[in-house]
């Protein structure tokens, strides 16, 4: 191994550290900049009695953003968020479109044609023992 | 006639033939002109702008309907920020097509693009910091998109979003990117980018033994037609900020579904038209990093324009660098024009 030179070995472990602390500076920086300040969003939502929303009713829960069905089988509920880059779907006749880059799904969810990939997430409907509706979204 | 400092940032006499408007395009010059404006336009906003996600559209709408010439003022950083982008986008054209890109300069080159993306940066977060109906889904598509990088989306995504989804934490967020963590770096490169093209001996040209013209102006020759390009900016800026107020919507309320279409800023239409197309990191994150990535490598991948052929436009030795520019250009055109068709 050729000997490495006083001027060389400073000038090396002068670069080592400043890259290390610059690494480690950086590391900080996205640490700190990372914090969460907000509470989690809202993952359960309270929607009054079931009996305000009658069989073969359909609610638009813009807050939400999702659908909520009132069919035979009982009450089930679609997340409007288009599963390719989060807008919001639109309801349509038989269906919904995406505004953002033209997905559209069938009144099931599912997808008829892209870009999106995946069917709207079904989102779970709890009724509880006093009659009222949960919408939970995780 | 005693030189003033703005006299002295000129060099004393530069070459004629590539001092001509035809061949500068005046764009570099321009952008710096605009920069100002935009500086002070932007720091006049700061004394109305409320970064809060109730109050910030609110407060845009004070400036826009209520301070005294607040609408100008408004108008005049928005029509600055839409001209910075294109003016620096002719810049780098022109320096691509006229080879001026060649060492010593390739280092200020990748300054000028470094500027270029850092200005389309802080052109978003400008827009994002409206807050109102207008901009909510390319908040949402924006910031999704970085959620879908491989390893680091979700961490990138917290850093800069602040939380799980946008609100009050990412409006300061963009608030401080746009008037600090962006603006600080911008003018240390403006001035790092401008200082380089004095130290590497002004607009690129043959070395003195090749060149066929050796007229010469001075500087206060020059200063006369910066000054004269500043004045003719000036006023274009002024009558379309007279007539075409920025955009404006009302606050937003809740995320309400949308009626109609949704579209992207218009500069990044492109981006939007390849998102329909797909996969959202390949379209929406990979392609536009590719194309950065073949732009900083353009002066070192490419053969170089021969210096007896710098200083006048389309040298043929730097064909290759030319054609691959075109084509980018043209490309992002086209996807610019059809995303503007509606969709069904
Ligand atoms: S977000 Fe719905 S299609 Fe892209």
């Amino acid at each position: 191994m050729p000997e490495l030179s006083r001027r060389d070995f400073l000038k090396l472990t002068t670069n080592t550290l400043l890259t290390a602390s610059g690494l480690l500076g950086f590391g900080a920086l996205f640490r700190f900049l990372g914090y969460q300040t907000e509470p989690l969003p809202q993952t359960e939502f309270d929607l009054g009695p079931a009996s305000n929303y009658p069989i073969d009713s359909r609610t638009l829960l813009s807050k939400i953003p999702a659908l909520l069905l009132h069919t035979d089988e009982g009450f089930s509920a679609l997340s409007l968020v288009c599963t390719h880059l989060g807008c919001t779907v639109e309801p349509k006749e038989s269906g919904f479109t995406c505004p953002c880059h033209g997905s559209k799904y069938d009144a099931e969810g599912s997808v008829l044609n892209g870009p999106a990939q995946k069917k709207l997430n079904a989102l779970r409907v709890e009724v509880t023992t006093d009659g009222n509706l949960i919408l939970h979204t995780d | 006639m005693r030189p003033s400092f703005f006299h002295h940032l000129h060099p004393p006499t530069i070459p004629a033939a590539q001092s001509r408007w035809r061949y500068t395009l005046g764009a570099g010059g321009t952008a710096i002109f605009l920069a100002l404006i935009l500086t002070i336009t932007g720091a006049l906003e700061m004394f109305y702008y409320i970064p809060t996600p109730d109050q910030a559209a609110i407060s845009i709408q004070t400036i826009t309907y209520f301070v005294p010439f607040g609408a100008l003022l408004r108008n005049l950083h928005f029509w600055a920020a839409q001209l910075f982008i294109i003016v620096s986008a002719v810049h780098l054209v022109r320096v691509v097509f006229t080879g001026a890109y060649i060492p010593p300069r390739r280092f200020n080159y990748l300054l000028g693009l470094a500027l270029f993306v850092i200005s389309i940066l802080l052109n978003f977060t400008g827009y994002i910091l409206r807050w109102d109906q207008g901009i909510q889904w390319a908040l949402v598509v924006g910031t999704n998109l970085i959620k879908t990088i491989p390893f680091i989306g979700d961490s990138l995504y917290q850093a800069l979003i602040g939380g799980t989804q946008p609100g009050s934490a990412t409006l300061i967020r963009f608030y401080a990117w746009h008037i600090f963590g962006l603006m600080l770096p911008a003018a240390f490169l403006v001035g790092w980018h401008a200082f380089r093209v004095r130290r590497e001996g002004g607009i690129a040209l043959p070395p003195p033994t090749l060149r066929t013209d050796s007229e010469r102006i001075t500087r206060n020759e020059l200063v006369r037609r910066e000054i004269l390009a500043m004045l003719f900016t000036g006023s274009a800026l002024l009558v379309l900020s007279i007539f075409t107020p920025a955009p404006i919507a009302p606050p937003i309320i809740e995320m309400s579904p949308l009626s109609g279409e949704v579209r992207a800023p218009w500069f990044f239409l492109w981006v939007q038209q390849m998102l329909k197309w797909g996969d959202p990191f390949f379209w929406g994150v990979l392609i536009p990093v590719i194309i950065l990535i073949i732009l900083i490598l353009i002066p070192y991948i490419f053969p170089r324009p021969a210096e007896s052929e710098l200083g006048r436009w389309f040298p043929k030795s730097s064909g290759l660098a030319q054609v691959t520019l075109a084509i980018i250009a043209v490309a992002i055109i086209v996807l610019t024009l059809l995303a503007l068709i509606p969709i069904k």
